[in-house]
């Protein structure tokens, strides 16, 4: 066995409770690769996942019912066809069980071919009077296959658990869906024998599927109410749905992967700059310095091996919970045994940057000859280029500049927890809001006023609002295919300065031949950037416009163009207007209304985004509300905990590398006290640094950035206030302080001279 | 005021667990005053080390009393010691232990700065500064400097709080000939400014410039 290894073994088992120790910061910092991984790979997958468990189909085509072979026929001759299936699904019925109702609930009346939902228990639909309840209402109620549900008055029996991530689940969604046999379905809707109103098409290859739905749209001449939605666009919307909190998730994952790599890497270098002059030793008694680097990467591996197992599995166990809980609530499927494979993965990378980060340093030590590098034992000292503070605080200053990248690290992991923190309390303060005050939603206007365009002056005139713009909607419908309805939306002004959706596709309009659609259109009409829309007015008139953009828009389920008013207004004098007024910081948008409604101004709740309609969201979906504040809050405090971790890694790290100075400081006659000011010293500039460093990030880069992912149609204003940068600077000094307390404590445990005999 | 600054009786420490147990002091016995150099000498291992760690406060003995001018400071609880550590004495080690981000006149200044109200601290460095012509060491890292000045820097580290006892660990046992002579120089004046110094070396050159020399064998003091 190489030398240096049996002297590595030798130490670990002489040194138990440093090895002790060393095991503990890996557990640390692995538990947060573990919980990283658990909550990134399981929220980036899951719609995936359970789409292809549903067998979820390439497109689905809604439509006003018709007679099955009237459909089939059409649906049979399209090109590219795998697959087809045909429901008849009817919505706002009333379901009771286990003392629990919903006036809102969704019947899928189920025929032969591909069912399209996976079954997560019991079995499938085998003859009359059996349903299949979506796994969000089996939560909800507790229903289990095997007991009695009532449909409409009826009753039947469950027997199975059923899941489709084509939307999210019961409660988030306004109502259940329970999937019946088709005759059912047909008995409970009164329809005629035969009808139905989707297709559920598969195809075999998705590349071309845009043709395939061009035929069907040409095939479809009568059919009325027809509309297209893909797999593509069902995943953008439930991405979209989730995207802030899935981005919010992802980026603490990251910034605690990069918080544990950097703390891993830093142990170990930390333990071998202990040990030069142990390696000087093995130099000088003839080791190589191939036989050094691999001692030190195999011991160290051995240590690692163990401790990075356990912290990767407290992280899976501590994370797996809630993680799960979040992909049911948008119908998604935990990742299961692909994250195993993942967590193996994790894992050994662990013990591979721990093994790595040892032998390097080991290495490079090595490569000095064995005097220097006895010589080098200690860490060297840095000279003051500026005046810096005396006392056990300055002393701190100068162990922390001593390691300026692990400083510098440990400032780059602090700013962007700090900037994801800022940006997470900001979230959770406007979805508080959004319960409350419709406003709050941060929309680019708040509210939505009937009258003309002429009383816009009038308005702007009124104290509290800070601008005022007439916005016009128009129905209108495909020139191509007329059974395509849409919205025309313009505004005053650039409409992005009023209603700003973030673009899929494309750019933003400049002049009056142009427009942006709506990603439900464009699936709708097969539209891209360079397509002509054309667009038939009331009245009869024919607009043609060139599609430069395509936004993600959920309003009208994202069919609506934006184009300028000019041609628009041209082609129809009449269009109906509103008007979008904003109001300034602090104004109350209730005395606006009564000031309005003195001058014959109401608010409105048709075209954009009323107050009301707003509000009608917010109580709907309160409890996701709820649900979500206090998840992104729960992460808010985890990543503080992070924070938390790192400082009092690096602390304790420099505690250990500087053992004996610590020693020396309390031979002087420093108490526990006395050690915190010093690694206060070293902890307060890092903070302080971090903190703007966050605010910058929050305000130039990770804001916007989620802030153009967010789902609502609205653009979320992510700007940190006063508060959430208080919190943060506040929780970071505290952390500060809190690490150097505890370290400070730790540092005077053990005698004196202990520390002065260190090597 | 009494001149007895160390009063130690039947000290005891021992170190290893089991049929491992090696009994380092056995009852050791010391007095020392005001003005007085008392040089410990023994072989490597036999505990000299260990005695001036149990007279420093830096560990703890296992049995017997130890005074250190005027406080007992066997069985203190922590902030007696540290109060002891900061106020009374002063710890000279062979290795210096100079902190490398620190100045010399920063290092000097560090006991000083754990001290509060030691607002005469800063003079007092300047002037023992100035007294063992340290002036321009004092502004220099110490990895620029020599073994010997590390050394009397340390010196006036252990002084600057104006401790009544100074304990020298092998103060000299890094050093060349002529620095070591500056050491035991500087330590005799030390001893001179009315303080008492325990010196604790192997080296025969300290027992010329001491008052009393004791030998510590088999874990005790003899003449």
């Amino acid at each position: 066995m190489n030398a240096v290894l049996r002297y590595g073994l030798a130490r670990l088992r002489t040194s138990r409770g440093r090895t002790f120790l060393r095991a503990s910061g890996i557990v640390a910092a692995a538990a947060m690769v573990g919980a990283a991984v658990t909550v990134a790979w399981g929220l980036s997958t899951g719609f995936d996942r359970a789409a292809s468990r549903a067998q979820l189909p390439d497109a689905i085509a809604s439509f006003d019912a018709l007679p099955i072979g009237d459909v089939s026929a059409r649906v049979g001759a399209l090109p590219n066809l795998r697959a087809a299936a045909y429901r008849l699904t009817i919505s706002g019925r009333h379901v009771e069980s286990n003392g629990n109702e919903s006036g809102h609930a969704t019947l899928v009346g189920v025929r032969s071919g591909p069912r399209a939902y996976a079954l997560l228990g019991g079995h499938d639909l085998q003859a009359d009077g059996q349903a299949v309840v979506e796994a969000g209402l089996a939560r909800a109620w507790g229903v289990r296959p095997g007991e009695p549900i009532a449909i409409d008055g009826r009753a039947f029996d469950v027997v199975g658990v059923g899941l489709s991530p084509d939307t999210v689940a019961f409660p988030l969604a306004k109502g259940p869906r329970l999937w019946l046999r088709y005759e059912d379905v047909q008995a409970l809707a009164g329809a005629p024998p035969g009808a139905v109103n989707q297709a559920l098409l598969w195809v075999r290859d998705p590349g071309q599927l845009d043709v395939t739905l061009a035929q069907a749209r040409a095939a479809s001449y009568g059919v009325s109410g027809l509309q297209f939605v893909t797999r593509t666009g069902v995943r953008a919307l439930v991405a979209d749905a989730g995207g802030i909190v899935i981005a919010l998730l992802i980026g603490f994952s990251i910034a605690a992967l990069a918080a544990a790599g950097a703390m891993l890497a830093a142990t170990a270098a930390s333990d071998v700059q202990r040990r030069l002059s142990s390696i000087g030793l093995l130099r000088a008694v003839g080791a190589s310095r191939a036989a050094v680097a691999l001692g030190f990467g195999v011991e160290a591996a051995l240590v690692a091996f163990p401790a990075a197992s356990l912290g990767v599995f407290l992280g899976w166990l501590v994370a797996s919970g809630p993680s799960t809980r979040l992909l049911e609530s948008v119908n998604e499927l935990p990742p299961g045994r692909s994250l195993a494979a993942l967590l193996v993965f994790a894992d050994a990378a662990i013990v591979v940057l721990v093994a790595a980060a040892s032998a390097l340093p080991a290495w490079r030590a090595a490569r000095r000859s064995p005097l220097e590098t006895l010589a080098a034992a200690d860490v060297r000292g840095t000279p003051p280029r500026a005046p810096l503070p005396s006392g056990p605080a300055g002393l701190g200053f100068r162990l922390a500049l001593a390691r300026p990248f692990r400083t510098a690290a440990t400032v780059a992991v602090l700013g962007s927890s700090a900037a994801i923190i800022l940006l997470i309390l900001t979230i959770a303060t406007v979805l508080a809001g959004l319960r409350t005050s419709p406003a709050a939603v941060g929309r680019r206007y708040q509210l939505t006023i009937d009258g003309p365009a002429s009383a816009a002056r009038e308005v702007a005139r009124i104290r509290g609002v800070s601008g005022v713009t007439p916005r016009w909607s128009v129905d209108a419908a495909d020139s191509f295919d007329l059974g395509e309805p849409f919205t025309l939306v313009a505004f005053g002004g650039d409409h992005t300065t009023w209603e700003n959706p973030p673009l899929a596709e494309g750019r933003r309009i400049r002049n009056d031949h142009e427009a942006e659609v709506g990603l439900g259109l464009a699936e709708a009409l097969n539209l891209h950037p360079g397509a002509t829309l054309a667009a038939q007015v009331p009245g009869g008139r024919e607009l043609r416009f060139r599609v430069v953009g395509i936004d993600r828009v959920l309003q009208e389920e994202g069919r609506v163009a934006y184009v300028e008013p000019r041609r628009l207004l041209d082609a129809t004098p009449w269009a109906q207007s509103t008007l979008a007024v904003k109001l300034a910081a602090g104004a109350d948008a209730g005395t606006i209304e009564s000031e309005l409604a003195t001058q014959g101004l109401f608010g409105s709740s048709s075209g954009g985004i009323s107050s009301d309609s707003v509000r009608g969201w917010a109580q709907r979906n309160g409890g996701f509300v709820s649900i979500l504040v206090s998840l992104l809050r729960t992460i808010a405090i985890l990543d503080g905990l992070v924070c938390l971790y790192v400082l009092a890694q690096m602390l304790a790290l420099t505690a250990q590398e500087r053992r004996r100075a610590v020693a020396l400081v309390r031979a002087c006659g420093g108490n526990a006290r006395q050690l915190a000011a010093v690694f206060a010293g070293a902890a307060l500039p890092v903070a302080a640094l971090a903190a703007p460093l966050g605010l910058l990030l929050e305000r130039n880069v990770i804001g916007p950035t989620v802030s153009r992912l967010a789902a609502t149609y609205v653009s979320l204003p992510l700007t940190a206030g006063l508060v959430p940068i208080a919190i943060v600077t506040c929780g970071l000094v505290a952390a500060a302080y809190g690490a150097s307390w505890w370290v400070g404590r730790a540092a005077v445990v053990e005698p004196v001279v202990i520390g002065l005999r260190e090597e | 005021m009494s001149d007895r600054v160390v009063r130690a009786r039947g000290i005891v420490k021992s170190y290893g667990e089991g049929r491992a147990t090696v009994r380092v002091l056995d009852g050791v016995d010391l007095d020392v005053e005001r003005g007085e150099l008392v040089t410990v000498l023994g072989r490597s291992g036999s505990g000299k080390s260990t005695l001036l760690h149990l007279l420093g406060a830096l560990d703890v003995a296992d049995g017997g009393t130890i005074e250190i001018a005027g406080t007992r400071i066997d069985g203190a609880r922590e902030p007696v010691l540290v109060d002891l550590r900061r106020r009374k004495v002063g710890f000279v080690f062979q290795s210096f232990y100079l902190l490398p981000e620190l100045n010399g006149f920063e290092n000097v200044l560090l006991p000083a700065r754990l001290v509060r109200g030691s607002d005469g601290a800063v003079a007092r460095a300047h002037e023992l500064i100035r007294r063992f012509e340290l002036g321009e060491q004092a502004l220099r890292l110490p990895a620029t400097l020599s073994g010997g000045e590390q050394q009397r820097l340390a010196i006036v580290r252990a002084l600057v709080n104006d401790p009544a006892l100074v304990l020298a660990d092998e103060p000299t046992g890094n050093l060349d000939d002529e620095s070591r002579a500056a050491v035991l120089a500087l330590l005799r004046r030390v001893a001179d400014d009315a303080r008492a110094v325990v010196l604790v070396t192997h080296e025969r050159e300290a027992v010329e410039l001491a008052d009393r020399v004791l030998r510590l064998k088999e874990g005790r003091l003899r003449p």
